[in-house]
């Protein structure tokens, strides 16, 4: 969905060696627009956290540069970190209770006091904190702690934040509410660049998404292009008129094993059989032929298109070569 | 009106990291210290040089350890704000690396100042009132900040090299005592003195400060303390450039 072309980070073969020739990242090409989610996605060591740092300004590029806002990343000063807001991979707290954390870190950034008071309340609340407001940071189970990271972060304004794996340890309730508050958070203006295992989250979330490997971006699209180009196993659900019987199965599974085609049988239940299919039309056609051929009526057939998380695999878990672009439109 | 960024930091600073077990650990060993040692110590000591009783002698010595002091805080502070990455974290919001910087020193001055203030109620009851003028007060206050510096700076500088909180505070606490032990914070240096205490004692910088601030409370300052507090500030602008130097090289990532 379009929304703004403004360009606010812009990466221009951007690279980090923390020692001479020990790139931690390097040759990242990438614009981000206003009001855009972008996910960065990789294993763990491809340089996801390297590049948050470096485009946060706490790295200084070895390789290339950037913008940030417009300015080159190495001349970045307190006016281009005073729009942003960074959500650390590590934990950082201070040594006082969870809401006294919340105000002091307001009070930081200069937030007034009667708004830091009603947005503590706010956060405290959206992060289900309230209870747990006296007690201090370290005393907070790991997704308690997480959350509060969040929460803290969000009590300042900005116009482009980062968050580093920010739903780790947290439970699906609590991921889907902070989601779904960052999503609305965007429609408002705010870009968001955050990394991420969990795909489905990137996946829901995110305008596009660069998937990273050794440090060098292989690709950047949007969800469904990265699905449609890289995915390559579909689930394929077939339902019959009546459930196989065990003689009718193992034909059916032998035929589609002879066919030396990239199938695999992921359950039966009953009349239905859930496929992972390479090439999910050719097995469509198969069951189709066998089913005719013994008289067995089809009830439904159901093709759904690759995960994320397949196309993912198979993009980090191949040797590949340098980037491959994607249209990658933007928002 | 938002207040100036060390300004915020300062406060930050305070309200983070002061609680009542910290004043009590590093404010009032100190006091306890001028009182008990103080006035045991007046039983076996008839009179120490200039400053007469030997509580007269103890309470500068302890008004010069408060740059220690406040040293410690800071050093603690900036350690734990890189073990819990807040370093990092106010590093990526509107502040410069050197207003963090001129936040933890000014936290130690400050810091000093307040312990220095608590001293001297605590020695206003065995010691009386010292009787000092302005000029005597102010270069009380000017050791201590350069003494504040020199050793706030040194802690930086050493705990942003360091990765490991079991090596930085095992140093931070032997340099600690070994300052204050082998210094004239306690004791006179006299000709009866062995010639290597000596020597180490007039290698450290607490020395020099104690008998500073011990000189104005006697009213004997003269042209060797303006040599000490020469050095000092020598020393305070080395150990300050160490401790920028440090923060330039500062690598983040978790330490332990």
């Amino acid at each position: 969905m379009a929304r703004d072309r403004t360009v606010i980070v812009q990466a221009s073969n951007l690279g980090f060696a923390y020692r001479p020739g020990q790139f931690a990242v390097r040759g990242l090409n990438f614009e981000l627009y206003r009001g855009e989610v972008f996910g960065l996605l990789g294993r763990n060591g491809a340089g996801k956290t390297t590049t948050v740092r470096l485009l946060t300004t706490l790295l200084p590029p070895t390789e290339g540069g950037g913008t940030l806002f417009g300015k080159a990343l190495a001349s970045c000063g307190r006016a281009e970190r005073a729009r942003l807001g960074v959500v650390l991979q590590s934990e950082s707290l201070d040594f006082v209770s969870v809401e006294e954390n919340l105000r002091l870190y307001a009070f930081l950034w200069g937030v007034p006091r009667e708004v830091a008071k009603s947005r503590s309340e706010e956060m405290l609340e959206l992060f289900e904190l309230g209870p747990m407001r006296a007690r201090k940071p370290w005393a907070l189970s790991g997704g308690e702690r997480r959350r509060f990271q969040v929460a803290r972060e969000l009590m300042h304004d900005m116009e482009l934040l980062f968050l580093d794996e920010p739903t780790v340890g947290l439970d699906a309730l609590t991921r889907s509410r902070i989601l779904d508050y960052l999503a609305e958070r965007a429609r408002r203006g705010l870009t968001i660049v955050f990394t991420t295992h969990i795909l489905h989250e990137a996946d829901r979330l995110c305008d596009r998404i660069g998937v990273m490997r050794d440090g060098r971006l292989l690709t950047i699209g949007s969800p469904a292009e990265i699905k449609r180009t890289y995915g390559r196993l579909r689930s394929v659900e077939v339902g019959f008129e009546r459930e196989l019987a065990e003689p009718e199965a193992s034909e059916l599974g032998a035929l589609l094993a002879r066919e030396g085609e990239e199938y695999s049988l992921l359950e039966r239940r009953g009349d239905l059989l859930l496929f992972r299919a390479g090439n999910a039309e050719s097995l469509v056609a198969e069951v189709v032929r066998w089913s005719a051929g013994r008289g067995i009526e089809l009830e439904r057939i159901a093709v759904s298109e690759a995960t994320l998380e397949d196309a993912f695999v198979h993009l980090v878990s191949e040797a590949r070569g340098p980037t491959v672009p994607l249209a990658g439109e933007g928002p | 009106m938002t207040l100036p960024p060390v300004v915020r930091l300062v406060v930050r600073n305070f309200r983070a990291s002061i609680d009542p077990i910290t004043l009590l650990v590093m404010f009032g060993q100190p006091a306890f210290l001028i009182v008990i040692l103080g006035t045991m110590f007046n039983q076996l000591i008839p009179s120490v040089g200039a400053s007469g009783s030997y509580v007269a002698f103890l309470v500068p010595g302890m008004i010069a350890s408060q740059m220690i002091t406040g040293a410690v805080l800071a050093g603690r502070i900036f350690w734990l704000d890189r073990r819990w990455s807040m370093v990092e974290q106010i590093f990526s919001g509107p502040f410069r690396r050197a207003e963090y910087l001129a936040a933890l020193l000014l936290t130690t001055l400050l810091f000093a100042l307040v312990g220095v203030g608590i001293m001297a109620l605590v020695a206003l009851p065995l010691a009386g009132l010292p009787r000092i003028s302005g000029v005597e007060l102010g270069i009380i206050l000017a050791t201590i900040a350069l003494g504040a510096t020199f050793f706030g700076g040194l802690l930086i500088a050493i705990g942003g090299r360091i990765r490991s909180a079991n090596l930085y505070f095992t140093i931070q606490s032997l340099l600690q005592y070994f300052l204050i032990f082998i210094s004239t914070v306690y004791y006179p240096v006299t000709a009866k003195t062995p010639l290597v205490l000596r020597a180490v004692v007039y290698a450290n910088p607490l020395t020099y400060a104690a008998n500073t601030v011990r000189d104005a409370f006697t009213h004997t300052f003269g042209p060797g303390d303006l040599t000490a507090g020469s050095v000092l500030a020598a020393l305070a602008a080395v150990t300050f450039c160490l401790a920028i130097l440090s923060f330039r090289r500062l690598e983040f990532g978790p330490v332990q």
